[in-house]
């Protein structure tokens, strides 16, 4: 016998474990069993035949068509959801795509989302100390030149001067022989560096070149993913207690991972493809479900059974890899000709299949709507026989 | 294989092939005062003795 968790007798568990719930069923019995105290086995066999009952009614019956009222039920709070981004609306001030638009990233599968971001959790004492949550904070955030000091040009001696700020460095955990360096690597030129202050120019004087290497200086990552160009930080009542939580602008979740003192079980990120190399597809399916789940709570249409994003969900990744919905993924790759050409570009469909040779089994839908038969779903699948192969049985309900 | 209970579908596919048989003169199995043909075949399915048989599964094709 499975074991059982809960402060309740033999009979009690016998009979309990006799249903056909699934296991969370179960559990919720035996919790609400626990709490009464006294209840008897007759007791606790009405309860889990009335849970019993209430659940098998509950199942989708087989022949459903659940993909369509999954379609239904998400594409009516679509028409509700709004059609413009708004900026700013997101957690801590950071612009995050909301509505229709983010709906429409998701199922379309997008490489790289419109406002990529990630939510990083933290470890132990980082997640507790300002000090500590500072430092991933600069791990975190790309650092450009100009939030570490002033540059400026000396046009008569053809050189780029940067007076960096001294408290600025000691903060972010930067020296100024590290920002030289760092600058030599990048730009190909020798460097003099004296204190906080550097000194550099072109090989040649020449006042394009004087320009171009302060252009580009301005394009350098100091320190930090380049990929995240700002975060905030922010002190949250979580479950396990009061911790600071990053959100960043841009995302780049690998780098995220390896940085010391990140939390990699509860950070998350909204970009599938990153969620999906490095941490596989179920991950990725995860949140897809979650994505969809929190855009539609963000406008107030939570009430859409899970199921049907989980549906959604299982679709897009259940060949191993992330696939959009659309003319590109799912219904693209569609074996029928028929199903195809039903969606989009219907001629060139019918000529590519007919050059080709193609053959249509017609077990869609679609091709039977076409050809006029009746479809495999509901009533249209009974595989009905006349003869009884056990008489007496009655078939009443 | 051991019959369930059928749903919805099957349900209303016994129930339409019965009345359709009822209409086209087949005797009726039951008793019954409904002149109807499909409350007919409803009475005969409550009765347990229309002779049908719903494949399913492993047991199809």
């Amino acid at each position: 016998m499975t074991n059982v968790h809960y402060d309740v007798d033999d009979d009690t568990i016998a009979v309990v474990e006799d249903t056909n719930l699934p296991r969370r069923l179960k559990d919720e019995v035996y919790e609400t069993l626990e709490d009464r105290g006294d209840a008897t086995v007759e007791d606790a066999d009405e309860l889990s035949k009335a849970v019993e009952a209430r659940y098998m009614d509950t199942r989708v019956d087989p022949l459903d068509p659940v993909g369509t009222v999954s379609a239904q039920s998400i594409g009516e709070p679509g028409t509700q959801l709004t059609m413009n981004t708004f900026h700013y609306a997101g957690v801590a001030e950071i612009d995050v795509t909301q509505g229709l638009p983010r709906l429409i990233e998701l199922v379309d599968a997008r490489k790289t989302p419109d406002t990529p971001m990630m939510t990083v959790y933290l470890e132990d004492e980082y997640a507790t100390e300002r000090e500590k949550a500072h430092e991933v904070v600069w791990n975190l955030e790309a650092t450009k030149i100009l939030a570490l000091g002033d540059v400026s040009t000396n046009v008569a001696d053809m050189r780029v001067q940067i007076s960096l700020n001294k408290d600025t460095l000691e903060e972010r955990m930067i020296t100024a022989e590290e920002v030289a360096e760092i600058i030599e690597d990048n730009l190909g030129v020798s460097t003099v560096q004296q204190g906080t202050e550097i000194q550099f120019g072109p090989e040649e004087p020449s006042y394009r070149d004087l320009l171009q290497l302060v252009e580009e200086l301005r394009d350098i990552t100091f320190k930090g993913i380049e990929e995240v160009s700002r975060v905030v930080i922010r002190r949250e009542e979580l479950d396990e207690g009061e911790q600071f939580v990053l959100y960043t602008e841009g995302s780049a979740f690998g780098d995220a991972l390896e940085i010391e003192g990140v939390d990699a079980s509860r950070t998350t990120c909204n970009n599938l493809h990153e969620i999906h190399r490095n941490l596989g597809i179920e991950a990725a399916r995860e949140t897809i479900i979650e994505e969809t789940h929190n855009t539609l709570a963000e406008q107030g249409l939570d009430d859409v059974n899970v199921r049907h994003l989980m549906l959604v969900a299982d679709m897009m990744t259940n060949r191993g890899e992330i696939e959009s919905i659309g003319r590109h993924g799912i219904s693209g790759s569609k074996q029928s000709v028929l199903a195809r050409a039903a969606f989009e570009v219907t001629v060139n469909h019918l000529l590519n299949a007919a050059i080709h040779g193609e053959i249509d089994d017609l077990d869609g839908v679609t091709e039977n709507v076409i050809v006029g038969k009746p479809i495999k779903l509901g009533t249209g699948d009974v595989d009905l026989r006349m003869g009884s192969t056990d008489s007496g049985g009655s078939q009443a309900d | 294989m051991q019959q369930e209970r059928h749903n919805r579908y099957e349900k209303a596919r016994i129930l339409g092939a019965r009345a359709l048989q009822v209409s086209y003169g087949a005797p009726v199995l039951i008793e019954t005062k409904q002149t109807e043909p499909i409350l007919i075949a409803a009475e005969e399915y409550d009765a347990g003795v229309l002779p049908f048989t719903v494949k399913r599964g492993y047991d199809r094709k």
